[in-house]
């Protein structure tokens, strides 16, 4: 961890033209915008003061476009800012851009985005991951100190193991979602993707917090804080792509050799989580994109017979495949006569997951897991089928459904690609996450993207 | 030889200031599409924020129809497309409304009482409103986002005439609550009708849903026809099939909305915005606070405590205020029974009301004023003509009627010291019409009455004018 690393953003404003002379060219590369305006003066006062930082483009901020990476809303521009981001523009960090991102939040690799294409910073020919891959791929860059992205079923986590960065996802309802594009409601948190662990914390700290525009939202109540003592880990962890096997391994040995006692733990849910996962958000998707009709907003047809044709062809036109087909699975899930089937039983999954959680948390302070079974793949990747992708995700959804914190942290490099590992807490104890994964970086500091840097900033 | 099941699905309009998940003023008619916010245009990213005096207002309602309150009411999504709809689902109530199975009882055309059973009572938002326009379409979202009360009847009315009835009685019901105007006209309160008919004894029919009811008026008349159309129907040997009519409202029929193979699956699953909510003891009690007598009750009380006729006590207690007025007007004219006090109401009160356009919450005339005025009466002190006189000189003047009574002089010549030598005046002026009348034609004697009248300028007492004429012409 780089001590320096907020001193040297905060001189952003007074270093621009380094910056740019630095940062353009690189975003070029990246292609981690789709709205980049760094002509901004950052201001010179509070807890973040002159930090720039990136914003997810599913993220409301006043006068901003709000595209969701999707044609249905390429033309909106937002008319008000997520309380989230108020906060942090209150404590004097400056938005500088709105991030590529997989369509509504659907998929992981932002390949699926409609308006951009975004490289991971590593390997240009690969995928920054998703769908916060823009944000991800922007604080690998080094074009901005934080990024906010959301995180629906890791959708924070995954792209940050993919480039090499810390990804929170906090506690459900401890950051307010208001401003936030919804996709799954009851799943998705805002999250943050930043080179520096304390930042994150710090970014965190400032985020988080009851708002009275989210009636689900609430103040962190954490317990009698305790030095983590026990990380439990999966027994008879299989489905690993070798060289995250190996860093896992390597990850298992630094926290031994930190001190840490490691809990084999079996959790029979997990083989569950992610067709529960896929139940639940779709379903509740399936609703959440009902008001992109092209009416009060957003893409419209030149021509319509009647406002129920308005309405189709909008949505015809303005959705991509994925989410199309998400929204169909949605409202497959909740037809009357088979929600007892479907989103029924996915609740009571769900349910017995977070009872699975409580269990080992019961003998454990964290849960280690990698974050993803793979490292970042190359953009059109065929190896993996969209069922055997949407696998993938168990790790990360996990979290989601139980509602507690998770941070993907950098666990090293393999083969010249970034793996991350997660830790998971208990509700409300992301210090626990803070505190192991700031003893982690002792042994495995967060790396250096080849040809990023903050010289600019001297 | 049918029987009729008619049940309803009532929307009201809460008196909320503001919508029922966001900001927003709620008030429909303004400049179209001012009264918005994201919230309630349903921009990416918003959330809903319940109005709790929405939920006030419903609670209250729940209880007043004797409803089981919920401990832990939650929200539902109900999902299906419609252009004046900004989210594409409306949030409603489907699994735990605010209450349930409650009744009503109101009272029918012949005096007797009927008792309704109400399924249940939700809270949920309103949408907006298309205006068609050659070949474009408008949409006004102010109404987007209302605070909307559903009540759900159990299908136990039994003909046109009692439904509206029961109209007419619920909205007095939710007047008398003070959470809506209930104004169907208006658009405050609507109502879906679900009919079915069926061989008396057989139980429920198949049931048809009419829409676009704007007057209690028209749901008899939609009721009555589907009565007809059914029972046609059923006669040449049919099935009715399960469907939903729109009211057309220019030929008097209903016709054809939708088949139940087009009807919608709505999708019902929990709000995951709202988190449940639970009433705590001061919210309860708020609620408890805000009960009031029931119209029905309130009617049957006047008859008993004060002996008006059943027309009185309809009349009085068709509103409120009228009904507080009337009693208090009561209380404070201490000689005077309930019977005068409803007639003056109906009366008099009614004709100037008319006559200046007001209505009795905004007039000059007070429940004291009234009281006065009645006490003069009852006292002696002005007899009915004068009081009735006073009574527009109230409402023009804007006065009480003991300081009109003064600075007109209007106080009745009601001892036989001051009007005597009136009387004897007329006669000494008229002494051949008191020959006459003397010698039996009684038919001048009201001359006489009339010139007495006249000398005091209206102000003698009848019953003492009577008196001393006959005892001077004795």
């Amino acid at each position: 961890m780089d001590p320096t690393f907020e001193t040297r953003w905060s001189q952003f404003s007074a270093k621009k033209q380094a910056y740019l002379a630095y940062a353009r060219p690189m975003e070029q590369k990246v292609g981690s915008f789709l709205t980049y305006r760094p002509d901004v003066e950052a201001p010179q006062a509070g807890a973040l003061q002159g930090l720039p930082f990136a914003v997810k483009d599913n993220i409301a901020v006043k006068n901003f476009p709000l595209t969701c990476g999707s044609r249905m809303l390429e033309t909106l521009v937002s008319p008000y800012t997520a309380t989230a981001v108020a906060r942090l523009q209150a404590a004097g960090a400056v938005v500088i851009g709105k991030t590529n991102l997989d369509e509504f939040g659907m998929g992981s690799s932002t390949d699926l985005s409609a308006l951009g294409k975004t490289n991971n910073p590593w390997d240009f020919s690969r995928v920054a991951g998703g769908s916060s891959g823009g944000s991800a791929a922007a604080a690998a860059a080094g074009l901005v100190s934080f990024a906010l992205g959301t995180d629906t079923g890791g959708s924070v986590r995954q792209p940050a193991s993919f480039c090499g960065v810390y990804g929170l996802k906090p506690t459900y309802g401890t950051v307010s979602r208001y401003g936030m594009t919804a996709y799954a409601s009851s799943l998705e948190v805002m999250g943050i993707a930043s080179k520096s662990l304390a930042l994150t914390e710090k970014v965190y700290g400032v985020m988080k917090g009851r708002d009275p525009y989210d009636q689900t939202s609430l103040d962190p109540a954490p317990g009698v804080a305790r030095a983590v003592k026990t990380i439990a880990v999966l027994d008879g962890l299989t489905d690993l792509e070798p060289a995250v096997q190996r860093a896992y391994e390597a990850a298992l040995d630094h926290l031994k050799a930190l001190g840490y006692r490691l809990l084999p733990v079996h959790l029979g849910t997990l083989d569950y989580a992610v067709p529960a996962y896929y139940t639940i958000a779709t379903a509740e998707a399936s609703a959440n994109l009902a008001r992109f009709n092209g009416i009060r907003y957003g893409l419209r047809p030149e021509y319509a017979e009647n406002p129920e044709d308005l309405i189709r062809k909008s949505r015809t036109a303005g959705f991509g495949d994925e989410v199309k087909i998400r929204i169909m699975l949605g409202t497959y899930v909740l037809r009357s006569g088979f929600q007892d089937q479907y989103y029924t039983k996915a609740q009571k999954v769900r349910t017995a997951i977070r009872n699975d959680l409580q269990k080992v948390f019961d003998q454990a302070d964290l849960l280690m897991t990698p974050t993803f079974p793979t490292r970042a793949f190359v953009h059109g990747d065929r190896s993996m089928t969209p069922y055997q992708q949407k696998l993938a995700d168990k790790f990360t959804v996990t979290a989601n459904l139980a509602g507690i914190p998770a941070l993907s942290f950098p666990a090293g490099l393999e083969e010249g690609l970034p793996v991350g590992m997660q830790f998971m807490a208990p509700a409300f104890e992301e210090g626990r996450l803070f505190e192991a994964a700031a003893k982690f970086a002792t042994r495995v500091a967060a790396p250096d993207c080849p040809g990023t840097s903050l010289d600019w900033s001297k | 030889m049918y029987q009729t099941f008619v049940g309803l699905e009532i929307h009201i309009h809460l008196n909320t200031a503001t919508k029922v998940f966001c900001g927003c003023k709620a008030h429909f008619g303004d400049e179209p599409n001012t009264n918005v916010c994201p919230v309630c245009m349903g921009y990416p990213g918003v959330l809903p924020v319940l109005n709790q005096h929405a939920l006030e207002l419903a609670y209250t309602v729940s209880l007043a129809l004797g409803c089981q309150l919920s401990h832990r009411t939650l929200f539902d999504r109900k999902n299906y497309f419609y252009p004046d709809m900004p989210k594409n689902y409306q949030i409603t109530q489907f699994h735990e409304p605010v209450g349930q199975n409650g009744s009503i009882e109101f009272a029918l055309a012949d005096g007797s009482t009927k008792k309704v059973r109400i399924h249940d009572v939700h809270l949920e938002e309103d949408a907006g409103k298309m205006i068609h326009a050659g070949d474009m379409t408008l949409v006004d979202y102010n109404r987007a986002g209302y605070s909307l009360l559903e009540v759900v009847t159990e299908p136990d009315l039994a003909s046109g005439e009692e439904t509206e009835a029961f109209l007419q009685a619920f909205q007095r019901v939710v007047r008398y609550l003070g959470v809506s105007d209930g104004n169907m006209e208006e658009g405050s309160m609507k109502c879906d009708t679900n009919v079915s008919i069926n061989k008396a004894g057989a139980g429920l029919g198949t049931k048809v849903e009419i829409k676009n009811l704007n007057s209690s008026r028209f749901v008899k008349k939609a009721i009555e026809h589907e009565q007809k159309r059914q029972a046609a129907f059923l006669e040449a040997g049919n099935k009715v099939s399960q469907e939903t009519r729109l009211w057309n409202e220019n030929r008097d029929v209903t016709e054809t909305m939708r088949t139940k193979e087009g009807g919608l699956d709505y999708r019902y699953f929990p709000e995951p915005d709202l988190p449940p909510f639970v009433p705590d003891a001061s919210f309860l009690k708020r609620i408890q606070d805000a009960q009031v007598e029931l119209p029905l009750a309130r009617k049957q009380r006047l008859v008993r405590e004060f002996g008006l006729s059943r027309e009185q006590a309809e009349f009085v207690t068709d509103a409120r205020f009228t009904a507080d007025f009337f009693e208090q007007a009561v209380r404070a004219s201490a000689a005077s029974g309930g019977s005068a006090m409803a007639n003056w109401l109906m009366g008099d009160v009614q004709k100037e009301l008319n006559h200046f356009n007001l209505t009795l919450e905004a007039c000059p005339l007070t429940a004291g004023r009234l009281a006065s005025l009645q006490s003069l009466l009852d006292a002696g002190r002005i007899h009915t003509k004068i009081a009735k006189q006073l009574l527009v000189s109230i409402f023009e003047e804007d006065k009480d009627p003991e300081t009109l009574l003064q600075e007109k002089g209007l106080e009745s010549i009601a001892t036989e010291q001051q009007l005597a030598p009136i009387v004897e005046s007329v006669f000494s002026a008229h002494p051949n019409v008191v020959a006459a009348v003397k010698a039996g034609d009684a038919r001048q004697k009201g001359f006489l009455v009339g010139q007495v009248m006249k000398a005091t300028g209206g102000r003698a007492a009848p019953d003492l004018v009577n008196a001393l004429l006959a005892k001077f012409l004795a």
